[in-house]
């Protein structure tokens, strides 16, 4: 029987690391970002682009989900109308804290191109958005700097959320 | 604070517990599966639909109303909005009909690359609903894949209008940039590569039986009920009507290009599958016969790529930056905008969905009096009211993604 | 006072238009010139149909009818000439001018290849008959015209609006409907969502598409500028960073190294 000997102390060993419960949490948070599948229009379909064979989300834990229950965060991607405005906020309500929102694509910004009467001028009207990712429509790196980004802010934020609660009321 | 009984649970007038058994389900709006933001109301016996509502509008942006605001030139880049997986055969659409208002004749050279173009959209928006179709279905390889040539594609088109989903690649009056170098080359080292990748697709599919089980004699159209519902493109011929708005009514260069129309005469799930997958294979026919064509136009140093009509169209840039006329007459295209006729014009093209129609009516002012656009999508849509019922669950996915509808298309 | 602007239609218009400008016409042809279509109309006549008008424009031929006649006349049309698709149906705002709508139905004849459209006219108020017992396609076709121009439609059997929600007020493809949307259409999802006492809270739309505010810190914060939301603008405010890792780099996850990695020179792989 081969006997191992594991030194803990070399590299490759098994990695031994203090640090603190802020930062341990807000590692695993911030790395493993699963999305709601939120594609309203052609942006969705970037987003689908993204999380295809080219971009796949997938190496950066990204995983694209169906349900809001199972999502971290939202990337509200394309035209937000008045029909649909209660839908989006019934399933950002749905989704468990902590979560965060991306307004993906002008429309979702401010209503972008679409200045009639049918849209809604930006998400952030109906859900606190945490980061707008402007271009009609973003390409998907674009869109990956945007969760890359979002990664930096969950990391410097507190673990345990002190701040307000993101509430537009 | 939040008030969170402002939004009332959805079915408080809905009563779940009926005397008839019956059962409403509501699918949508923002469902993985619906293409977009469908949301249909089932009502169901057990497994089975005894009777479908579908509801749109959940991506109405009043896009006719835009219209009837803006300038002709200014609409084009709406357009692509419209069907967004095949944004350059909105765009093409649209300028044609306005050129048939106005009676435009457009270069040779203009018509080869807007073929080109319209059938590199033809491919993405194909391979986009075999990604898409399959992946709903639980097929995810294929997805992965058809992505792969997809974005191939869209490197095509990006190197030659610099976008890749919105494209406004097509101009009334022609085109406004000449193919690329390397456009050609790249062109066809896809379609060398493109029958072996539908192989691949085709390997994982064909005999594939769950796939076989949920395409086969599942969501059948009947002839009738395709043709009063006003189904067109690849609906229409699954359910054994030969009609291409290409063949039939020819537009551009398809009377000169050599190229079959796949019919079934099954009208299921699965034949709309094949003639997909035969679509392709013809659209990539056409495309090398396409490349012919322009080197035809190269080699009769036919270089226009614009129609003349000062009237309606700016001069090419060259003249604009060197001849004062050329340059007030842009300036004023560009400011008030073309005024075309006082008149009506309803013209059909064959988009990668079916019919694509644009009817305008102009009463010769710079902003078009109405303008209305006859999506596909919308009829594919509609034909769900009287597809589903009689079909379970699991089939209203495959029958969804067999319709190809996109939502951007439908409710406008 | 304010200067007085026409409200019956308030969709943009040229801002200048030369005096002596006379639109041209998209010429129109007799219908005698193609055979096709001279038998067709010549079907409709024979039926007792009055014909108001007819020619030819852009190779389709448009014919007027009364607005009683539809049903007959797509029914003829339909069983009699093998125009057996309804491509389009929709109508036409002309309350300002003529006091109605005119509605136009697009028919589609496979095995002729040819298209036509039988238009007419009906006022404001007046009811138009279904053809959806005919085809199928004008059932949501109808609806989208009620949804949009408010036109009237008998003998429907699921006359509800299609494109905008239910509780909507007013018909978006009317002219004397502004294309940014009245009073209800601005407050609609606030009021829906949050309800009436939000409007002051969530405040109005911005509709103005070159408003730059760089004091505004609610909706965007400049790039490398960022501030948390609904802080003060504070003009010496320090850059932050845009790198998207921190310095000392993240806890167990390796940073990129660009000469260590392989850059592919070529996209198209
Ligand atoms: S931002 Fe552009 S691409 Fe994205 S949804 Fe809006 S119109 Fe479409």
């Amino acid at each position: 029987m081969a006997q191992h000997q594991v030194n803990y102390m070399q590299d490759g060993g098994l990695p031994v690391a203090l640090t603190s419960i802020d930062k341990l949490v807000n590692w695993g948070r911030s790395n493993s970002l699963w999305a709601l599948t939120y594609g309203l229009a052609c942006c969705g379909i970037e987003m689908m682009a993204s999380g295809a064979s080219r971009y796949d989300f997938d190496r950066f834990g990204t995983i694209f989900r169906a349900s809001p229950r199972q999502a971290d965060i939202m990337i509200v991607a394309g035209t937000l109308t008045k029909k649909h405005a209660e839908f989006i906020k019934r399933l950002y309500d749905q989704m468990t804290e902590p979560k965060w929102v991306i307004s993906m694509g002008s429309c979702a910004n401010t209503g972008g191109m679409f200045n009639t009467y049918a849209t809604v001028q930006g998400v952030d009207r109906v859900i606190p958005v945490d980061l707008y990712l402007p271009g009609c429509a973003p390409r998907p790196e674009s869109l990956q700097y945007a969760v890359m980004l979002l990664q930096k802010k969950i990391r410097s934020q507190k673990a345990i959320k002190t701040q307000k609660p993101k509430r537009l009321m | 604070m939040q008030n969170t009984n402002r939004l009332r649970p959805f079915f408080e007038n809905i009563t779940f517990d009926r005397d008839d058994n019956e059962l409403v389900l509501n699918f949508g709006p923002q469902h993985p599966s619906a293409h977009g933001q469908l949301r249909l109301m089932l009502h169901l016996q057990q497994e089975q639909i005894v009777k479908a509502h579908p509801d749109i509008g959940y991506l109405h942006r009043g896009m006719e109303k835009m219209a009837e605001n803006m300038i002709y030139n200014e609409f084009m880049p709406t357009t692509d909005r419209m069907d967004y997986i095949a944004s350059s055969s909105n765009n093409y659409g649209f300028a044609l009909a306005v050129e048939k208002l106005i009676g435009l004749e457009v270069p040779r050279r203009a018509k080869v690359i807007r073929m080109m173009l319209l059938e590199l959209n033809r491919l993405m928006s194909h391979i986009f609903w075999l990604a898409t179709t399959a992946l709903d279905v639980g097929a995810m390889t294929v997805f992965l894949y058809a992505f792969r040539e997809r974005e191939y594609l869209m490197d095509i088109i990006e190197d030659y209008c610099g976008a890749r989903l919105t494209h406004a690649a097509i101009r009334i009056g022609g085109v406004p940039l000449d193919i690329q170098d390397n456009f050609i080359y790249d062109l066809k080292v896809f379609l060398d590569k493109l029958p072996e990748n539908m192989k691949d697709y085709e390997d994982l599919l064909d005999t594939n039986r769950i796939w076989l089980m949920r395409m086969e004699n599942v969501g059948i159209i009947p002839t009738e009920m395709a043709l009063s519902w006003g189904c067109t493109g690849p609906m229409l011929r699954a359910s054994g009507v030969e009609w291409d708005i290409r063949k039939e009514e020819p537009y551009e260069l398809y009377d000169e290009v050599e190229f079959n129309i796949p019919v079934s005469d099954k009208g299921d799930n699965y034949a709309r599958y094949k003639i997909y997958m035969a679509e392709m294979r013809e659209s990539a026919k056409i495309l090398y016969q396409c490349i012919d064509m322009y080197a035809e136009t190269q080699k009769n140093n036919q270089t226009e790529l614009m129609a003349h009509a000062p009237q309606y169209i700016s001069a090419p840039k060259l003249d604009i930056m060197t001849q004062n006329y050329s340059l007030m007459q842009h300036f004023v295209l560009v400011t008030q905008g073309m005024r075309p006729p006082v008149g009506e014009v309803y013209i059909p093209t064959e988009s990668p969905k079916g019919e694509l129609g644009y009817f305008i009516n102009s009463q010769g002012g710079p902003y078009p009096y109405r303008l209305k656009l006859r999506a596909p999508s919308f009829w594919h849509t509609g034909v769900l009211t009287d597809l589903l019922p009689g079909h379970y669950i699991p089939d209203v996915v495959s029958i969804i993604g067999t319709t190809n509808i996109v939502f951007g298309e439908i409710d406008r | 006072m304010r200067a007085y602007t026409p409200k019956e239609n308030v969709q943009k218009k040229a801002y200048y238009t030369d005096r002596y400008w006379v639109a041209p016409q998209v010429a129109k042809f007799d219908v005698e010139s193609d055979a096709v279509f001279s038998e067709d109309l010549k079907a409709i006549k024979d039926a007792k149909i009055t014909v108001l008008e007819a020619f030819i424009q852009v190779d389709q031929m448009v014919v007027y009818i009364k607005p009683e006649d539809n049903v007959a006349t797509l029914e003829l049309l339909r069983d009699e000439c093998g125009y057996t698709q309804l491509s389009e149906l929709s109508a036409i705002d002309w309350i300002s001018k003529r006091g109605g709508f005119e509605v136009f139905y697009q028919m589609l004849s496979m095995t002729k290849r040819k298209r036509l459209r039988i238009k007419c006219f009906i006022d404001e108020k007046q009811p138009i008959e279904s053809v959806q017992s005919l085809f199928r396609s004008a059932d949501w076709a109808e609806r989208e015209m009620y949804d949009m121009f408010g036109v009237i439609i008998n003998n429907h059997p699921f006359m509800k609006r299609i494109l905008m929600p239910d509780d909507w007020e007013g018909h978006p493809l009317r002219k004397t409907y502004p294309l940014q949307g009245d009073e209800f259409a601005a407050w609609y999802e606030v009021d829906k969502i949050f309800g009436k006492e939000a409007r002051d809270i969530i405040g109005p739309e911005i509709r103005d598409t070159a408003r730059v505010d760089r004091y505004d810190t609610e909706r965007f914060a400049r790039l490398g500028h960022e501030v948390p939301k609904g802080a003060e603008f504070n003009p010496d405010q320090e850059k932050t960073p845009l790198a998207y890792q921190e310095d000392d780099g993240v806890f167990l996850i390796e940073g990129f190294e660009e000469d260590k990695s392989q850059i592919i020179r070529d996209r198209k792989r």
